[in-house]
């Protein structure tokens, strides 16, 4: 209720300024003025960022300039059709669309370039807030345990490894043993050079003795 | 427990299918993401932004703030703090490029006052220590016709604006500074006296008239509330009975002029006085300063012999002031001209003095009284036109060892004599490279040679004011500087004639320009690792350049010829002894204003070169379509083509139309229905075919177009939806090839034309420049590299330009890797490659390939200069440089111990085993 409060106060202060400068409005050979107010992110409104923050019209076909008192007018336009952008190179402001009849009536709205009728209209004189902080950097990955312990390749490795030790010796099965034995059997430490001919008979041997055991499974399921 | 594993066992192979392909999903995770951006802690590793503010216009010294510095406002319509002690830039305002940001008046006093634009202005008030605006306020001029002849300045706080109509009267208007309240109503002097000939002189607006032989000076102060006009005959004052008048520059503080180039004239007292102060030259720059008690003329000149002079006189006695006097043998500040000055009394009662100084070729200089320069920046460089990289040579080790193995004659035994002197030689090297102590090294840095990979390179850039720079791409480091005064670089070119890499022959670089008087064709050519002079040095030639090009082949000294073509369709060819190798060469001409394109075959025929006209289109249609031509863009001549086909997802092959002659061109004329349309064509510029073209409705075409390998890109203004819109375009042979494999491609032999894929897409900004990433093999993606107004370079893939993107993707097109079609492209702000390092005024974007393929080296000019180094498909050819060494090199040792010990343990357990 509070923030309403002071919203409406700003307006009224806004209106205020409007009033008071009459001669801005139109200098009476067509010319308009675009004015608005930016609203700084709280962790710049110390330093004078007034001097980084620009107002593009179009692209930099027309650009204004931030006041001490963060409010903006830009001068000298023609009725039209304008895009409205504040530019700031850290924090990113939406862009509003503001459109000036040739009577020097005004409509603020915000731009959907896909959908171009569609109307969504924004309170005019603009406020223009600052809606985040852009993020220009990725963030250099540090080395975790749990990253590490999360890595599929880790977990590709430790599994079967929980698999193949710790389920076995869990389960009294003597199925399960035989089985057990047989993996063991097939991986059985031979000298460390030959690891080639560990592979290939773990692999061919393994994968027969495997499959024979599971067609087994399936017969006894059968029955 | 034996239900859970019947479970278990067939889900043992399940779940290592499952992992194997989670391991997949990441493999395309990554693939997908292309949003790629530099790390924090690169920040200023591999680019640099150099900022400019132009060519200075007004130049005022601010010694009221704490920190000191000077406020300029230049051609370039930049409103900038430059600190006095570094001539670093403290604040900036950019603003409006055209007319409407034209800086009319710079006031500095407690606060600074600028005016800007042209009818209507703006005045506006700055707080100068930190470059925020106070207030600002319009003014409109009701008389439109003589506006550009307006003067303004301050006077006791109010602004004056006065506007001399020839022949006529003056308009002098004062406003209240603060409110903008008109000061009494405009007041009208009669002077039918004026003409264009005038000098002012605040507040003194002095004219010669009168007829040939009677003429008289007169001089009126502008100001006052009683008009009194000082008058007197021009006889009384020179010799002569004509006369010339002219203003000075630099903020003087006594009204004065110069009068046919000699005398000083002074206006004191409502009367004219002619100083004794005599001028070092006709061109002399001259102001009048305060020098601490009484006024002094502080005049500088430059010339040939000497070079640049400075000097100082008493206004009074006319006696020099001899503490101000250039004692320093300075040679390159061409044509200098006072901007600003500043003198000071010393605590010992010595006069201290800083003197700001614009050259001919647009540096600025801060100097001393004695010459000595203090600090200069090269604001030609804010005006980029054209930029070339260019190779470095390499080192005289490696070149030595590289003729090494190109000499194949000789005996075996001078093989092994030169193989042991060169190894002495190595060692000789490494030695002297031990010795070097680690301090020296900063300081002979660069022996320029070519590094590695080839990514330290020499960047020449030709600005608009005629100078030429060789910059280190590396640390943005001017290496040498050329100024020729003659060079209007409208259109001009650049060619890398011979690259380094032909030891013992210098790399060679010629720019053809055109000369600016006359605009005949102007070559230049230098050495770009040295900057200096070589083969035709400057020729200026007695006719106009239409065209021009370098052939293909090169002589027995590997140099490239240069060949012109020029208004009579005459071929010139330098060097001359080249002209027979001129053989399959191919030109074309486009006119921009009538969009017509015309296309020349140059044969030699045993004496001479020819061009023969072979076809000729009109772009527009017709000659009076009033079509004219935005932007021609034709393949870069030294793109590779990496491969010849895109794969299908049901693996069948699109191949690609590659033609290496193909010229987009774009433009832009009147409709009678559709009010402006845009067409885009592509034509062959050998044989004149048109292979494919597209024109929007209802557009404006913007001078940004990409051009590589198959694809195209422009961009345009839609009028109807007034959004940018960027049209891509690739053309494509078909499923079946047109020649076989590795047949050269002929254009005048092919007749059919390609396939075309169209699409357009949304770019919800506002783009000023767009070039494509370059790489040695062309192995690397393509990525599109897009200066929007905002400031920001956004890296954009071409996969989202591509138009073949599908609406609703089918499974072989998703495996393809298509990204469905979104009629808005994204622009995200990892992709931005200057982060928060604003640019302003981007316009063009420079990339050229290094010796990593995944690196291309890119340079964007405007305003400010800004170089970095993208790699589009990430550097897969480089370990990251956040690379563990350390952690690799732990686990691998932990590996070894470990499988040594459990091979000990192993064979101790089987030997207990065996016991039992």
């Amino acid at each position: 209720m509070k923030c309403y409060i002071a919203l409406v106060l700003l307006n009224v202060f806004i209106n205020v300024l409007c009033a008071s400068n009459p001669i801005e409005e139109d200098i009476g050979n067509g010319r308009y003025a675009i004015e608005g107010r930016v609203f700084p992110p709280e962790e710049l409104e110390v330093g004078n960022w007034q001097v980084e923050t620009r107002v593009h019209v179009n692209g930099g076909e027309y650009i204004g300039f931030i006041r001490d008192d963060s409010t903006f007018v830009v001068r000298n336009i023609p009725s039209g059709s304008y895009v409205v952008e504040v530019l700031h190179p850290d924090y990113m402001y939406e862009p509003v669309r503001v459109e000036i009849n040739s009577k020097g009536k005004y409509r603020a709205r915000k731009v959907n370039y896909i959908q171009t009728s569609q109307v969504i209209q924004v309170p005019y004189p603009l406020r223009m807030k600052a809606l985040s902080k852009f993020r220009y950097f990725q963030v250099r990955e540090q080395w975790r345990l749990t990253d590490f312990l999360f890595n599929p390749m880790v977990i590709m490795m430790v599994l079967p490894l929980l698999l193949i030790m710790i389920l076995p010796k869990m389960m009294n099965d003597p199925e399960a043993k035989e089985d057990l034995k047989q993996i063991s059997n097939l991986a059985k430490m031979g000298e460390m050079p030959e690891m080639s001919e560990m592979f290939t008979s773990l692999f061919s041997g393994g994968a027969s003795a495997k499959a024979s055991t599971s067609k087994a499974k399936q017969v006894k399921k059968r029955q | 427990m034996g239900m859970l594993s019947i479970y278990l066992k067939p889900n043992f192979l399940g779940l290592l299918k499952f992992l194997n392909s989670v391991n997949w999903c990441i493999v395309l995770f990554s693939l997908i993401n292309l949003s790629e951006c530099i790390y924090e802690d690169q920040i200023g590793k591999f680019d640099w932004r150099q900022t400019y503010v132009g060519r200075v216009k007004f130049a005022q010294f601010d010694t009221v703030s704490t920190a000191k510095k000077i406020i300029v406002a230049t051609e370039e319509n930049v409103l900038a703090a430059l600190n006095l002690k570094t001539g670093q830039v403290m604040w900036r305002h950019v603003f409006e490029s055209a007319s409407t940001g034209n800086i009319q008046l710079l006031h500095v006093s407690e606060k600074l006052v600028t005016v800007s634009g042209s009818n209507p202005y703006l005045v506006r008030r700055w707080e100068p220590a930190t470059g925020v605006l106070l207030w600002e306020w319009s003014l409109t001029l009701q008389n439109e016709e003589y506006a550009e002849f307006s003067e303004w300045w301050v006077q006791n706080g109010l602004l004056v604006h006065m506007l001399p109509i020839f022949g006529s009267h003056i308009e002098v208007s004062m406003y209240n500074l603060m409110t903008g309240q008109n000061r009494g109503s405009t007041s009208k002097l009669p002077a039918i006296w004026i003409n264009e000939g005038c000098a002012l002189s605040v507040p003194y607006y002095t004219c010669i008239s009168g007829e040939a032989g009677s003429q008289q000076i007169l001089s009126v102060d502008v100001t006052s509330n009683s008009v009194q006009i000082i008058n007197k005959p021009l006889s009384d004052l020179v010799q002569t009975h004509e006369g010339i008048l002219r203003s000075l520059d630099g903020n003087s503080i006594i009204p004065a002029f110069i009068l046919n180039e000699k005398k000083l004239v002074i206006i004191k007292n409502n009367q004219f006085e002619v100083t004794k102060v005599a001028l070092g030259d006709t061109l002399a720059s001259v102001t009048i300063a305060d020098g601490t008690g009484e006024p002094m003329v502080i005049q500088t000149w430059s010339d040939s012999s000497k070079g640049f002079h400075l000097k100082a006189h008493s206004i009074a006695t006319g006696n020099d002031i001899p503490e101000i006097h250039c004692t320093e043998n300075i040679v390159n500040i061409p044509d200098p001209e006072i901007s600003g000055t500043m003198c000071t009394k010393s605590a010992k009662d010595q006069l201290v003095c800083r003197i700001l100084v614009t050259a001919a070729d647009d540096s600025l200089q801060l100097m001393q009284q004695e010459g000595k320069i203090l600090w200069s920046r090269e604001e030609a460089l804010a005006n980029v036109v054209a930029v070339e990289f260019v190779d470095l040579p390499v080192s005289d080790l490696d070149a030595a060892i590289e003729s090494e193995f190109d000499q194949k004659e000789g005996s075996i035994w001078a093989a092994f004599s030169r193989r042991l002197h060169t190894q002495y030689q190595q060692l000789q090297a490494l030695i002297q490279s031990l010795q070097r102590p680690e301090g020296t090294k900063e300081e002979d840095t660069s022996p320029l040679v070519r590094d590695y990979f080839n990514l330290h390179k020499i960047i020449v850039l030709v600005t608009d004011v005629g100078k030429i720079f060789g910059m280190d791409n590396l640390s943005g480091a001017i290496l040498w500087k050329l100024y020729e005064p003659n060079l209007d670089t409208e259109g001009v070119v650049m060619f890398t004639r011979r690259s380094a890499r032909h030891p013992p022959h210098d790399a060679y670089l010629t720019i053809v320009g055109k000369h600016e008087e006359t605009s005949n064709g102007l070559i230049i050519s230098l050495n770009p690792v040295r900057g200096t002079l070589v083969g035709e040095r400057i020729l200026h030639l007695d006719v106009q350049v239409m065209q021009c090009t370098i052939l293909h082949q090169t002589d027995n000294e590997k140099l490239h010829a240069l060949l012109l073509l020029d208004k009579y369709e005459n071929v010139q060819v330098f060097p001359q002894f080249s002209a027979p190798l001129v053989e399959n060469m191919f030109l074309y001409v486009a006119e921009k204003n009538t969009a017509k394109v015309q296309g020349y075959a140059l044969t030699y025929d045993g004496k001479e070169v020819i061009a023969q006209k072979t076809w000729s289109i009109n772009l527009g249609g017709d000659s009076n379509s009033r079509h004219r031509i935005v932007k021609v863009v034709a393949k870069s001549p030294s793109e590779r083509v990496h491969s010849h086909g895109k794969v299908l997802g049901d693996r069948s092959v699109l191949y690609k139309y590659i033609n290496p002659n193909l010229v987009l061109f774009v433009t832009e004329g009147p409709d009678p229905i559709h009010k402006d349309v845009v067409v885009a064509t592509c034509v062959d510029a050998v044989s004149g075919v048109v292979a494919a073209a597209q024109a929007h409705r209802r557009a404006r075409a913007l001078p940004l177009a990409v051009h590589t390998d198959n694809s195209l890109a422009y961009v345009y203004y839609n009028d109807k939806h007034r959004r940018t819109e960027i049209a891509t375009m690739e053309l494509y042979e078909g499923k079946q090839r047109w020649l076989a494999a590795g047949a050269a491609f002929s254009s005048l032999a092919s007749e059919r034309a390609p396939g075309v894929e169209r699409q357009a897409y949304i770019l919800p900004a506002a783009p000023t420049a767009a070039a494509s990433t370059d790489t040695e093999r062309s192995l690397t993606d393509k990525h599109v590299l897009l200066a929007l107004s905002t400031g920001a370079i956004v890296e954009m893939p071409w996969l989202y330009l591509e138009p073949r993107r599908p609406v609703t993707p089918s499974p072989e097109q998703r495996e393809e890797g298509l990204v469905p079609y979104a009629p808005e492209l994204p622009l995200p702000s990892e992709a931005v490659i200057n982060y928060n390092r604003t640019l302003h005024r981007i316009n063009s974007i420079y990339t050229a390939p290094s010796g990593l393929e995944s690196t291309s080296l890119v340079l964007a000019t405007g305003l400010d200069l800004f170089y970095t180094r993208v790699a589009p498909s990430k550097t897969f050819d480089l370990l990251k440089d956040d690379f563990d060494y350390y952690l690799i090199t732990v686990v691998l040792a932990a590996l070894i111990l470990a499988s040594y010990s459990t091979k000990y343990f192993a064979s101790r357990k089987m030997l207990k085993l065996a016991w039992k």
